[in-house]
């Protein structure tokens, strides 16, 4: 242990002040311990949510401020004891271990243990037979979720796993989730109560949300690739579709909105055809229209530099055997910009994910329905209904388009 | 054959090759040699219509190349450039199948084609064939991009600068398997190099072109004994003069009658090395023997250097 120093960790001195007052320039007195830098952070980190801040918030509905809990008095004593224990086994092992497999087991285990814990905790605090009382995680969860969720990452960073074994490892996490969710092992905390009041819209948010975000890029590619491809070809063309896609990357996202309701309404107003496939100065149309223009640039932008990044000479040997434009195109050209090109997919994909919210504001529907709502009527639980499922699709959609990036990448240096 | 008559290429006022005519004739080598910017690579490129002419036209076998439409004559032509242009995202295979998947050859043919070629090739196709360029050396690479180009078998191979970015070891023997399979094939072969002596060492012709224009075309041994005065005499290298005469020329052109001692030197090495041989033994005269062992007579100092005199 001593001996296979990581990268990572520091060797930790310890020197008594006095020897160091007392004899300048003295050896300092060694403690035989390696230890890992992130690892006491998260340590500390859990070691603070379990013992100092408060894991559960007592509300007696679920818009009157609560009384928060802590992890002691949030479950029954033995079990609290036992989460409590298990939370300080993670914490030693991400000081001490270095073995990233074994780092990352300590983690997950410490999430399994720790999330469900969360919702018996509810269990435990609800009084029977009452629908008003609200349990939800205070900030001790959050901050122990945060600390084992950074160990994982560490450990799987550390690990370098290919890009299967992410989307394997992204499969087995949306697998736990389901699981939990589906056990019913939540079903007691505020956040879940808040869904079960509305489950019915929040798949249909849902829908919409993906709607908007997965169909505006999807939009995007269909014309950007294109767009980028006589970009590529054409200077004269480069030049103007550049810019005009910078400046609409810079209006902020309620201004384009806005800006696009008037023609949307005019369309609707007068052109009874669009006003039949769904168009109107608010609502979904708009919101969809500005989301596709943003992600527009990137599209566009990364495939101009992915093709114009292509060696000269190989293209020069694919035209010198013949190869007409088009196969010189589909069979070398796009190929070798491919990463690229996904690549601006990818960020694209994150930002549309993202926001998709703000379409709530002019009627367009999605999660971003519940975050304004929950603004509106301090109802926090309401507006996690509608963050986390946003910010769990957006990392989703990055681990997925990463690993696609990787494979698409990986035959060449 | 191949005619390039009154070939000229401009840009704008720039003259990049100017009235180029020339003949190539089947199965032969010809190495278009010049310094950098003299306009070699347009010549070559307008042969297979990577550039069109500005004026003249280019024979293949008497027919027009602006007859033929341009994908399909590069189809039949091989074309070699420097730093190989191998497609990174295709493995070895997939990089020499090209031209024939392009052609719309069946899987079989081509898998054939390719094990051949890598045999010929000498990279064995159970470790070659699957790795991508970017794991093999650069000597392989430029192996890789000339069995490429003959993939198609075509008659006619262009090579513009095809050694330029090896290290001068492995370029001399990439010039030598490349004369070895080129008598092998039969392929005519039209070679850009700026590289003098491997303009002599490969070339059965050389076109010494400098500042858009072709200033000679002739043999090696023409352009030593009776090169143009100016450019062409300089790049010919005055010095150089008489031993590249003696590499050109063979034993058997110098072999005399009579005996002599020692290790008896092939009837088919060139001069140079045979004067080489006899400096270094101290001796001047040796016996000479046929390819069979048989002694057919013997060589002497004073022959040889008969042979790198300046001709009367
Ligand atoms: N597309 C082009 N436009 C303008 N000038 C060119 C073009 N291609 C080549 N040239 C010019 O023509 C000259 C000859 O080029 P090239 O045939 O590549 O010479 P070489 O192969 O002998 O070095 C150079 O001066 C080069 O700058
Ligand atoms: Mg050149």
């Amino acid at each position: 242990m001593e001996r296979d120093t990581n990268a990572r960790a520091t060797r930790f001195l310890v020197t008594t002040s006095s020897a160091r007052a007392s004899v300048p320039g003295a050896s300092p007195f060694r403690l035989g311990v390696s230890f890992d830098r992130l690892g006491s952070v998260i340590a500390l980190l859990a070691g603070i949510s379990v013992f100092v801040l408060p894991f559960v918030t007592y509300r007696a509905n679920r818009i009157v401020s609560g009384e928060p809990r802590l992890l002691l008095h949030a479950l029954p004593t033995t079990v609290a004891v036992a989460v409590m224990g298990a939370v300080v086994a993670v914490a030693l092992v991400a000081v001490f271990i270095r073995w990233p497999t074994v780092r990352l087991t300590a983690a997950a285990l410490g999430l399994v243990v720790v999330v469900p814990a969360v919702g018996l905790s509810a269990g435990f605090m609800t009084p029977t037979g009452n629908n008003f009382a609200r349990i939800s995680p205070a900030s001790g969860f959050w901050l122990l979720t945060l600390a084992l969720g950074l160990l994982v990452a560490d450990s799987l960073t550390r690990l370098r796993f290919g890009p299967w074994a992410r989307l394997g490892a992204l499969v087995i996490a949306a697998v736990a989730v389901a699981i939990l969710l589906v056990s019913g092992a939540w079903h007691n905390l505020s956040l879940l109560k808040e869904y079960a009041t509305r489950a019915d819209s929040f798949w249909r948010e849902a829908d919409q949300h993906i709607f908007l975000s997965l169909g505006s890029v999807a939009a995007a590619a269909a014309v950007g690739l294109p767009l980028g491809v006589l970009c590529h070809r054409v200077r004269a063309v480069r030049g103007p579709t550049l810019q005009v896609l910078n400046i609409v990357q810079t209006i902020p996202s309620i201004a384009l909105f806005g800006m696009l309701m008037v023609p949307l309404g005019f369309l609707a107003a007068n052109v009874p055809a669009a006003a039949a496939i769904g168009i109107r100065g608010i609502g979904a149309a708009p919101a969809f229209v500005a989301l596709f223009l943003y992600a527009l640039l990137p599209i566009v932008a990364n495939t101009v530099v992915g093709l114009d990044q292509v060696p000269a000479n190989v293209v020069d040997a694919a035209r010198g055997m013949g190869m007409s434009r088009r196969q010189r195109l589909t069979q070398v050209k796009i190929p070798l910009a491919l990463p690229i090109i996904l690549t601006g997919i990818r960020i694209v994909l994150v930002q549309n994910l993202g926001l998709a919210t703000v379409a709530a504001l002019i009627g367009g529907g999605g999660f971003g329905t519940f975050v304004f709502q929950g603004v509106g009527q301090t109802a926090m639980d309401l507006v996690l209904l509608g963050a986390i499922p946003t910010v769990a699709l957006s990392f989703a959609a990055a681990v997925i388009l990463d690993a696609v990036i990787d494979l698409a990448g990986r035959v060449r240096k | 054959m191949i005619e390039i008559e009154h070939l000229s290429k401009h840009y704008g006022e720039t003259i990049v090759v100017d009235d180029v005519s020339l003949r190539v004739d089947e199965g032969t080598i010809t190495v278009v040699v010049g310094t950098s910017g003299a306009g070699k690579s347009t010549l070559l490129r307008m042969i297979n219509r990577l550039v069109e002419p500005s004026a003249g036209r280019v024979l293949i076998d008497g027919q027009d190349t602006m007859s033929i439409p341009e994908d399909e004559l590069r189809h039949r032509i091989g074309y070699v450039i420097q730093g190989h242009g191998l497609f990174p995202h295709r493995t070895v295979a997939g990089n020499i199948a090209t031209v024939p998947r392009l052609l719309g050859w069946d899987a079989k043919r081509i898998a054939q084609r390719v094990e051949e070629l890598l045999l010929l090739f000498q990279l064995d196709p159970a470790e070659f064939a699957k790795k991508y360029p970017h794991e093999l050396s650069g000597g392989q690479q430029q192996r890789v991009g000339v069995a490429r180009a003959l993939a198609a078998r075509p008659a006619l191979l262009l090579m513009d600068e095809p050694f330029g970015a090896l290290d001068p070891l492995i370029r001399s023997k990439a010039q030598d398997d490349l004369l070895t399979i080129q008598r092998r094939l039969g392929t005519t072969v039209v070679l850009v190099t700026h590289d003098m002596e491997e303009a002599f060492h490969l070339g059965d012709m050389i076109a010494v072109m400098d500042e858009a224009r072709l200033l000679q075309y002739g043999t090696a041994a023409e352009l030593l004994t009776r090169p143009l005065p100016g450019f062409v005499e300089r790049l010919v290298g005055t010095a150089e003069r008489p031993f590249r005469l003696l590499s050109l020329a063979k034993v058997g052109d110098a072999v005399e009658p009579g005996s002599a001692e020692g290790e008896p030197v092939d009837v088919s090495s060139n001069l140079r090395d045979a004067l080489s041989r006899l400096i270094w033994i101290g001796s001047p005269t040796a016996p000479v023997a046929d390819a069979s062992g048989a002694i057919v007579g013997r060589i002497s100092v004073d022959g040889i250097l008969a042979h790198g005199r300046r001709p009367t």
